[in-house]
Protein backbone atom coordinates (compact mmCIF):
# COMPACT_ATOMS: atom_id res chain seq x y z
CA UNK A 1 0.00 0.00 0.00
CA UNK A 2 1.04 3.59 -0.64
CA UNK A 3 2.51 5.91 1.76
CA UNK A 4 0.78 8.84 2.93
CA UNK A 5 3.55 10.59 1.24
CA UNK A 6 3.23 8.80 -2.26
CA UNK A 7 -0.20 9.99 -1.97
CA UNK A 8 0.16 13.48 -1.06
CA UNK A 9 2.77 13.96 -3.92
CA UNK A 10 0.16 12.19 -6.28
CA UNK A 11 -2.99 14.29 -5.42
CA UNK A 12 -1.00 17.06 -5.89
CA UNK A 13 0.23 15.92 -9.11
CA UNK A 14 -3.39 15.96 -10.47
CA UNK A 15 -4.00 19.19 -8.77
CA UNK A 16 -1.22 21.18 -10.94
CA UNK A 17 -2.01 19.94 -13.56
CA UNK A 18 -5.86 20.11 -13.22
CA UNK A 19 -7.47 23.35 -15.69
CA UNK A 20 -9.75 24.29 -12.37
CA UNK A 21 -10.69 23.39 -8.83
CA UNK A 22 -11.54 19.39 -8.58
CA UNK A 23 -14.07 17.75 -5.68
CA UNK A 24 -12.64 14.70 -3.59
CA UNK A 25 -15.15 12.51 -5.93
CA UNK A 26 -13.08 13.73 -9.09
CA UNK A 27 -9.71 13.23 -7.58
CA UNK A 28 -10.60 9.92 -6.42
CA UNK A 29 -11.65 9.12 -9.84
CA UNK A 30 -8.92 10.05 -11.21
CA UNK A 31 -6.58 8.53 -9.05
CA UNK A 32 -9.02 5.33 -9.69
CA UNK A 33 -5.89 3.12 -10.46
CA UNK A 34 -5.43 3.24 -6.69
CA UNK A 35 -8.33 2.57 -5.88
CA UNK A 36 -8.93 4.71 -3.27
CA UNK A 37 -11.56 5.58 -0.48
CA UNK A 38 -13.00 8.85 -0.49
CA UNK A 39 -12.13 9.24 3.05
CA UNK A 40 -8.53 8.65 2.30
CA UNK A 41 -8.94 11.34 0.01
CA UNK A 42 -10.29 13.74 2.26
CA UNK A 43 -7.54 12.88 4.65
CA UNK A 44 -4.70 13.41 2.21
CA UNK A 45 -6.59 16.67 1.15
CA UNK A 46 -6.93 17.58 4.96
CA UNK A 47 -2.93 17.20 5.47
CA UNK A 48 -1.77 19.02 2.24
CA UNK A 49 -4.20 22.11 3.78
CA UNK A 50 -2.30 21.92 6.95
CA UNK A 51 0.85 21.92 4.92
CA UNK A 52 -0.37 24.74 3.53
CA UNK A 53 -0.43 23.48 -0.25
CA UNK A 54 -4.09 23.14 -0.82
CA UNK A 55 -7.44 25.36 -0.20
CA UNK A 56 -10.65 24.63 -0.58
CA UNK A 57 -13.86 26.70 -1.36
CA UNK A 58 -17.52 27.10 -0.10
CA UNK A 59 -19.27 25.25 -2.75
CA UNK A 60 -21.02 21.96 -2.21
CA UNK A 61 -19.39 19.39 -2.47
CA UNK A 62 -16.40 21.44 -1.65
CA UNK A 63 -13.75 21.78 -4.33
CA UNK A 64 -10.07 22.03 -3.55
CA UNK A 65 -7.20 23.56 -5.62
CA UNK A 66 -3.35 23.97 -5.31
CA UNK A 67 -2.60 27.16 -2.98
CA UNK A 68 0.25 28.15 -5.80
CA UNK A 69 2.26 26.89 -8.64
CA UNK A 70 4.38 24.48 -8.32
CA UNK A 71 7.46 27.08 -8.69
CA UNK A 72 5.68 29.31 -6.10
CA UNK A 73 6.25 26.67 -3.17
CA UNK A 74 9.98 25.56 -4.61
CA UNK A 75 10.52 29.48 -4.32
CA UNK A 76 9.04 29.69 -0.98
CA UNK A 77 10.77 26.11 0.38
CA UNK A 78 14.14 27.27 -0.98
CA UNK A 79 13.77 30.27 1.21
CA UNK A 80 12.77 28.17 4.20
CA UNK A 81 14.65 25.43 4.20
CA UNK A 82 17.89 27.17 2.74
CA UNK A 83 17.18 29.96 5.84
CA UNK A 84 19.50 30.93 8.71
CA UNK A 85 18.47 28.09 10.77
CA UNK A 86 19.13 25.26 8.03
CA UNK A 87 22.25 26.67 7.72
CA UNK A 88 23.48 27.15 10.82
CA UNK A 89 22.25 24.10 12.74
CA UNK A 90 23.62 21.77 10.28
CA UNK A 91 19.70 20.45 9.57
CA UNK A 92 21.14 19.97 5.79
CA UNK A 93 24.33 20.35 3.66
CA UNK A 94 24.37 22.84 1.68
CA UNK A 95 27.12 22.88 -1.67
CA UNK A 96 27.87 26.62 -1.38
CA UNK A 97 26.42 28.79 0.86
CA UNK A 98 25.96 32.11 0.35
CA UNK A 99 28.94 34.32 -0.84
CA UNK A 100 29.04 37.73 -1.00
CA UNK A 101 29.34 39.67 -4.78
CA UNK A 102 33.10 40.38 -4.45
CA UNK A 103 33.94 36.97 -3.39
CA UNK A 104 32.14 35.80 -5.39
CA UNK A 105 34.00 38.12 -8.32
CA UNK A 106 37.33 37.21 -6.90
CA UNK A 107 36.64 33.26 -7.19
CA UNK A 108 35.90 33.72 -10.81
CA UNK A 109 39.41 35.83 -11.22
CA UNK A 110 41.16 32.88 -9.64
CA UNK A 111 39.86 30.38 -11.47
CA UNK A 112 40.35 32.15 -14.82
CA UNK A 113 44.06 32.70 -13.91
CA UNK A 114 44.46 29.44 -13.09
CA UNK A 115 44.57 28.40 -16.70
CA UNK A 116 42.25 27.71 -19.10
CA UNK A 117 39.69 24.57 -19.27
CA UNK A 118 41.49 21.31 -18.87
CA UNK A 119 44.74 22.38 -19.51
CA UNK A 120 47.25 20.38 -17.03
CA UNK A 121 48.68 21.46 -14.15
CA UNK B 1 43.74 13.65 48.45
CA UNK B 2 43.49 13.65 44.47
CA UNK B 3 44.07 17.25 44.41
CA UNK B 4 47.04 15.96 41.63
CA UNK B 5 44.65 14.41 40.02
CA UNK B 6 42.35 17.33 40.12
CA UNK B 7 44.68 19.78 39.29
CA UNK B 8 46.11 18.11 36.39
CA UNK B 9 42.47 17.81 34.51
CA UNK B 10 42.13 21.01 35.39
CA UNK B 11 45.06 22.17 33.59
CA UNK B 12 44.06 20.26 30.69
CA UNK B 13 40.59 21.32 30.67
CA UNK B 14 42.33 25.11 30.18
CA UNK B 15 44.40 24.00 27.20
CA UNK B 16 41.61 22.26 25.61
CA UNK B 17 39.13 25.39 26.15
CA UNK B 18 41.28 27.36 24.36
CA UNK B 19 44.80 27.68 23.23
CA UNK B 20 45.09 23.63 21.67
CA UNK B 21 41.58 24.46 19.76
CA UNK B 22 43.00 28.13 18.66
CA UNK B 23 45.97 26.46 17.14
CA UNK B 24 44.80 23.75 15.10
CA UNK B 25 42.59 26.33 14.05
CA UNK B 26 44.69 28.41 12.66
CA UNK B 27 47.37 25.56 11.82
CA UNK B 28 47.63 25.02 7.62
CA UNK B 29 47.78 21.14 7.55
CA UNK B 30 44.20 20.21 8.40
CA UNK B 31 43.57 21.28 4.89
CA UNK B 32 45.86 18.58 3.55
CA UNK B 33 44.30 15.62 5.78
CA UNK B 34 40.79 17.28 6.65
CA UNK B 35 39.66 13.69 7.51
CA UNK B 36 43.05 13.50 10.45
CA UNK B 37 42.01 16.72 11.70
CA UNK B 38 38.39 16.12 12.24
CA UNK B 39 39.24 13.17 14.32
CA UNK B 40 40.98 15.41 16.15
CA UNK B 41 38.71 18.14 16.44
CA UNK B 42 35.96 15.10 17.93
CA UNK B 43 39.16 14.06 20.14
CA UNK B 44 39.70 17.95 21.46
CA UNK B 45 35.39 17.80 22.20
CA UNK B 46 35.48 14.94 23.99
CA UNK B 47 38.40 15.05 26.18
CA UNK B 48 37.74 18.96 26.89
CA UNK B 49 34.23 18.00 28.71
CA UNK B 50 35.60 15.10 30.16
CA UNK B 51 38.67 17.04 31.46
CA UNK B 52 36.55 19.97 33.42
CA UNK B 53 33.31 17.68 34.17
CA UNK B 54 35.90 15.24 35.64
CA UNK B 55 38.06 17.87 37.73
CA UNK B 56 34.91 19.23 39.12
CA UNK B 57 34.05 15.65 40.26
CA UNK B 58 37.47 14.46 41.96
CA UNK B 59 37.62 17.24 43.66
CA UNK B 60 34.48 17.35 44.94
CA UNK B 61 34.22 13.71 45.29
CA UNK B 62 37.36 13.48 47.27
CA UNK B 63 36.45 12.83 51.15
CA UNK B 64 35.13 9.60 49.71
CA UNK B 65 38.25 8.24 48.50
CA UNK B 66 41.11 7.84 47.30
CA UNK B 67 40.36 7.60 43.32
CA UNK B 68 36.86 8.55 41.51
CA UNK B 69 35.84 4.66 40.90
CA UNK B 70 36.05 3.91 44.81
CA UNK B 71 35.17 7.57 46.08
CA UNK B 72 31.72 6.97 43.85
CA UNK B 73 31.52 3.53 45.12
CA UNK B 74 31.14 4.83 48.53
CA UNK B 75 28.73 7.25 47.74
CA UNK B 76 26.65 5.42 45.76
CA UNK B 77 26.60 2.27 48.79
CA UNK B 78 26.10 5.54 51.36
CA UNK B 79 29.33 5.14 52.95
CA UNK B 80 30.26 7.86 55.36
CA UNK B 81 32.99 10.03 54.15
CA UNK B 82 36.69 9.69 55.14
CA UNK B 83 37.55 13.03 55.81
CA UNK B 84 35.62 16.44 56.75
CA UNK B 85 33.46 17.25 53.24
CA UNK B 86 33.19 21.25 53.22
CA UNK B 87 31.33 23.42 51.19
CA UNK B 88 33.68 23.51 47.85
CA UNK B 89 33.00 19.99 47.18
CA UNK B 90 29.27 20.80 47.52
CA UNK B 91 29.75 23.57 44.85
CA UNK B 92 32.63 21.60 42.49
CA UNK B 93 30.00 18.60 42.59
CA UNK B 94 26.86 20.83 41.80
CA UNK B 95 28.93 22.06 39.02
CA UNK B 96 29.88 19.03 37.49
CA UNK B 97 26.09 17.94 37.58
CA UNK B 98 24.87 21.10 36.32
CA UNK B 99 28.00 20.90 33.48
CA UNK B 100 27.33 17.67 32.44
CA UNK B 101 23.35 17.90 32.33
CA UNK B 102 24.12 20.93 30.30
CA UNK B 103 26.32 19.74 27.52
CA UNK B 104 24.61 16.16 27.21
CA UNK B 105 21.17 17.97 27.26
CA UNK B 106 21.83 20.63 24.79
CA UNK B 107 23.46 17.76 22.56
CA UNK B 108 20.25 15.88 22.92
CA UNK B 109 17.78 18.84 22.42
CA UNK B 110 19.66 19.96 19.59
CA UNK B 111 19.67 16.20 17.71
CA UNK B 112 15.78 16.17 18.42
CA UNK B 113 15.49 19.38 16.76
CA UNK B 114 17.34 19.14 14.15
CA UNK B 115 15.85 15.78 13.23
CA UNK B 116 12.64 17.30 13.53
CA UNK B 117 13.04 20.32 11.28
CA UNK B 118 15.02 17.81 8.79
CA UNK B 119 11.58 15.64 8.20
CA UNK B 120 9.71 18.57 8.36
CA UNK B 121 11.53 19.86 5.32
CA UNK B 122 11.72 16.73 3.85
CA UNK B 123 7.91 16.44 3.91
CA UNK B 124 7.43 19.28 1.98
CA UNK B 125 10.28 19.00 -0.63
CA UNK B 126 8.92 15.82 -1.52
CA UNK B 127 5.75 17.32 -2.26
CA UNK B 128 7.34 19.99 -4.99
CA UNK B 129 10.21 18.01 -6.14
CA UNK B 130 10.57 15.63 -9.39
CA UNK B 131 12.79 13.29 -10.28
CA UNK B 132 16.24 14.63 -11.87
CA UNK B 133 18.58 13.34 -14.72
CA UNK B 134 20.82 11.72 -12.21
CA UNK B 135 19.83 8.81 -10.10
CA UNK B 136 18.73 9.60 -6.60
CA UNK B 137 18.88 13.25 -7.05
CA UNK B 138 15.57 15.45 -6.93
CA UNK B 139 14.68 18.45 -9.06
CA UNK B 140 13.45 21.65 -7.36
CA UNK B 141 11.92 24.36 -9.85
CA UNK B 142 14.09 27.31 -8.78
CA UNK B 143 16.25 29.84 -10.63
CA UNK B 144 19.48 30.25 -8.44
CA UNK B 145 21.80 27.18 -8.46
CA UNK B 146 21.74 25.51 -5.84
CA UNK B 147 22.25 22.21 -4.42
CA UNK B 148 22.01 20.03 -0.77
CA UNK B 149 20.88 17.12 0.94
CA UNK B 150 19.25 16.73 4.03
CA UNK B 151 20.64 13.74 6.25
CA UNK B 152 18.64 10.73 7.50
CA UNK B 153 17.17 7.43 7.19
CA UNK B 154 15.76 8.42 4.20
CA UNK B 155 18.45 11.40 2.95
CA UNK B 156 17.05 13.78 0.34
CA UNK B 157 19.29 15.26 -2.71
CA UNK B 158 18.32 18.04 -3.98
CA UNK B 159 19.15 20.00 -7.44
CA UNK B 160 17.74 23.50 -8.71
CA UNK B 161 16.49 23.90 -11.91
CA UNK B 162 19.09 26.81 -12.07
CA UNK B 163 22.18 24.24 -10.98
CA UNK B 164 20.95 21.89 -13.41
CA UNK B 165 20.79 24.82 -16.30
CA UNK B 166 24.03 26.49 -15.47
CA UNK B 167 26.50 23.56 -15.28
CA UNK B 168 27.59 20.73 -17.65
CA UNK B 169 27.12 17.33 -17.36
CA UNK B 170 30.39 16.46 -15.41
CA UNK B 171 29.97 19.42 -13.20
CA UNK B 172 26.60 18.25 -12.00
CA UNK B 173 28.09 14.87 -11.56
CA UNK B 174 30.59 16.29 -9.26
CA UNK B 175 28.24 18.65 -6.80
CA UNK B 176 26.47 15.30 -7.02
CA UNK B 177 29.00 13.46 -5.77
CA UNK B 178 30.03 16.38 -3.21
CA UNK B 179 26.39 15.88 -1.73
CA UNK B 180 26.27 12.03 -1.51
CA UNK B 181 30.52 12.12 0.30
CA UNK B 182 28.43 14.58 2.94
CA UNK B 183 25.15 11.25 3.00
CA UNK B 184 27.56 8.27 3.27
CA UNK B 185 30.08 9.06 5.40
CA UNK B 186 27.44 10.47 7.91
CA UNK B 187 28.86 14.35 8.24
CA UNK B 188 26.13 15.34 9.98
CA UNK B 189 27.10 13.65 13.00
CA UNK B 190 30.74 15.01 12.71
CA UNK B 191 29.06 18.46 13.10
CA UNK B 192 25.87 17.39 15.39
CA UNK B 193 28.16 17.91 19.41
CA UNK B 194 29.79 21.52 17.56
CA UNK B 195 26.63 23.09 16.72
CA UNK B 196 25.35 21.65 19.73
CA UNK B 197 28.07 23.26 22.35
CA UNK B 198 28.45 26.51 20.62
CA UNK B 199 24.79 26.88 21.79
CA UNK B 200 25.24 25.29 25.25
CA UNK B 201 29.18 27.61 25.73
CA UNK B 202 28.41 30.95 23.88
CA UNK B 203 31.12 32.22 26.11
CA UNK B 204 33.95 29.95 25.12
CA UNK B 205 34.99 31.67 21.54
CA UNK B 206 36.85 27.82 21.18
CA UNK B 207 33.39 26.38 20.51
CA UNK B 208 32.43 29.11 17.91
CA UNK B 209 36.17 28.41 16.25
CA UNK B 210 35.56 24.77 16.63
CA UNK B 211 32.05 24.27 14.86
CA UNK B 212 33.75 27.13 11.77
CA UNK B 213 36.87 24.52 11.65
CA UNK B 214 34.63 21.79 11.49
CA UNK B 215 32.23 22.78 9.13
CA UNK B 216 35.35 23.66 6.62
CA UNK B 217 36.69 20.38 7.04
CA UNK B 218 33.65 18.44 5.91
CA UNK B 219 32.84 20.12 2.81
CA UNK B 220 37.19 19.73 2.35
CA UNK B 221 36.30 16.45 2.80
CA UNK B 222 33.29 16.19 0.75
CA UNK B 223 35.43 17.69 -2.13
CA UNK B 224 38.52 14.96 -1.56
CA UNK B 225 35.79 11.93 -1.61
CA UNK B 226 34.26 13.58 -4.74
CA UNK B 227 37.53 13.69 -6.22
CA UNK B 228 38.06 10.62 -6.25
CA UNK B 229 35.12 9.08 -7.93
CA UNK B 230 34.89 11.44 -11.12
CA UNK B 231 36.27 10.01 -14.31
CA UNK B 232 36.87 13.61 -16.26
CA UNK B 233 40.50 14.65 -17.04
CA UNK B 234 40.28 17.76 -15.03
CA UNK B 235 38.17 16.60 -12.07
CA UNK B 236 40.01 19.18 -9.57
CA UNK B 237 38.87 22.06 -11.99
CA UNK B 238 35.47 20.49 -12.97
CA UNK B 239 34.50 20.63 -8.83
CA UNK B 240 36.13 23.96 -9.02
CA UNK B 241 34.35 25.19 -11.62
CA UNK B 242 31.14 23.68 -10.18
CA UNK B 243 31.78 25.68 -6.74
CA UNK B 244 32.31 29.06 -7.97
CA UNK B 245 29.17 29.06 -10.67
CA UNK B 246 27.25 28.13 -7.35
CA UNK B 247 28.58 31.02 -5.45
CA UNK B 248 28.78 33.59 -7.83
CA UNK B 249 23.98 32.56 -8.47
CA UNK B 250 23.61 31.81 -4.54
CA UNK B 251 22.94 35.33 -3.77
CA UNK B 252 21.01 36.22 -5.89
CA UNK B 253 16.68 35.19 -7.18
CA UNK B 254 16.15 35.82 -3.69
CA UNK B 255 17.19 32.50 -2.24
CA UNK B 256 19.08 33.17 1.24
CA UNK B 257 22.69 33.38 1.50
CA UNK B 258 22.85 31.30 5.09
CA UNK B 259 25.47 31.68 6.93
CA UNK B 260 27.61 34.37 5.59
CA UNK B 261 31.00 34.70 8.19
CA UNK B 262 31.18 30.80 8.48
CA UNK B 263 30.49 29.94 5.05
CA UNK B 264 32.02 33.04 2.78
CA UNK B 265 35.90 32.24 3.21
CA UNK B 266 35.68 28.67 3.56
CA UNK B 267 34.43 28.69 -0.32
CA UNK B 268 37.39 30.52 -1.61
CA UNK B 269 39.80 27.75 0.74
CA UNK B 270 38.01 25.06 -1.02
CA UNK B 271 38.06 26.36 -4.41
CA UNK B 272 42.72 27.38 -3.88
CA UNK B 273 42.49 23.73 -2.64
CA UNK B 274 41.02 22.53 -5.38
CA UNK B 275 42.77 24.61 -8.19
CA UNK B 276 46.38 24.30 -6.05
CA UNK B 277 46.31 21.14 -4.18
CA UNK B 278 48.33 21.31 -0.86
CA UNK B 279 50.86 17.95 -0.93
CA UNK B 280 49.15 15.29 1.45
CA UNK B 281 50.15 14.89 4.65
CA UNK B 282 53.05 12.84 5.15
CA UNK B 283 52.41 8.87 6.70
CA UNK B 284 54.69 9.71 10.18
CA UNK B 285 52.51 12.97 10.16
CA UNK B 286 48.92 11.17 9.86
CA UNK B 287 50.36 9.33 12.42
CA UNK B 288 51.31 11.34 15.09
CA UNK B 289 48.21 13.71 14.58
CA UNK B 290 46.10 10.30 15.50
CA UNK B 291 48.23 9.08 18.07
CA UNK B 292 47.83 13.24 19.72
CA UNK B 293 44.04 12.34 19.52
CA UNK B 294 43.84 9.03 20.67
CA UNK B 295 46.47 10.12 23.71
CA UNK B 296 43.96 13.18 24.17
CA UNK B 297 41.36 10.89 24.77
CA UNK B 298 43.33 8.50 26.90
CA UNK B 299 45.18 11.23 29.16
CA UNK B 300 41.77 11.84 30.97
CA UNK B 301 40.19 8.43 31.24
CA UNK B 302 43.17 7.30 32.82
CA UNK B 303 43.34 10.59 35.30
CA UNK B 304 39.74 9.79 35.86
CA UNK B 305 40.59 5.91 36.80
CA UNK B 306 43.67 5.51 38.43
CA UNK B 307 44.14 5.98 41.84
CA UNK B 308 45.25 9.96 42.51
CA UNK B 309 48.34 10.91 42.62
Amino acid sequence: MASLGDLERAVMDRLWSAEGPLAAAELRDGLADRGLALTTVHTVLSRLEQKGFVVHDDARPRRFRARGTREDHAAELMHEVLGQAGDRQAVLARFVGGVDPDEARLLRELLAAAGPDDAPR
Amino acid sequence: MLPATAAALAVLAALLAWPVPALLARARWPRRDPLVALVCWQAIGLAGGLSIIGALLVHGLAPWGHSLPEAAWSVLTGHPAEAPVRGDHWVTLTLAGVLATELVGVLLLSWLRTARTRRRHRELLELVVQPASLPDARLLEHPAPVAFCIPGARPLLVLSSGMVAELDDAQLAAVVAHERAHLREHHHLYLLPFVAWEAALPVLPAAARAHVAVRTLVEMRADDVALASLPGPAPRRTLAQAIVVAAGGAGGAGVPSGALAVTGSAVGVRVVRLIEPPSPLPTWARAAALLSAGLLLLVPTALLLLPAL
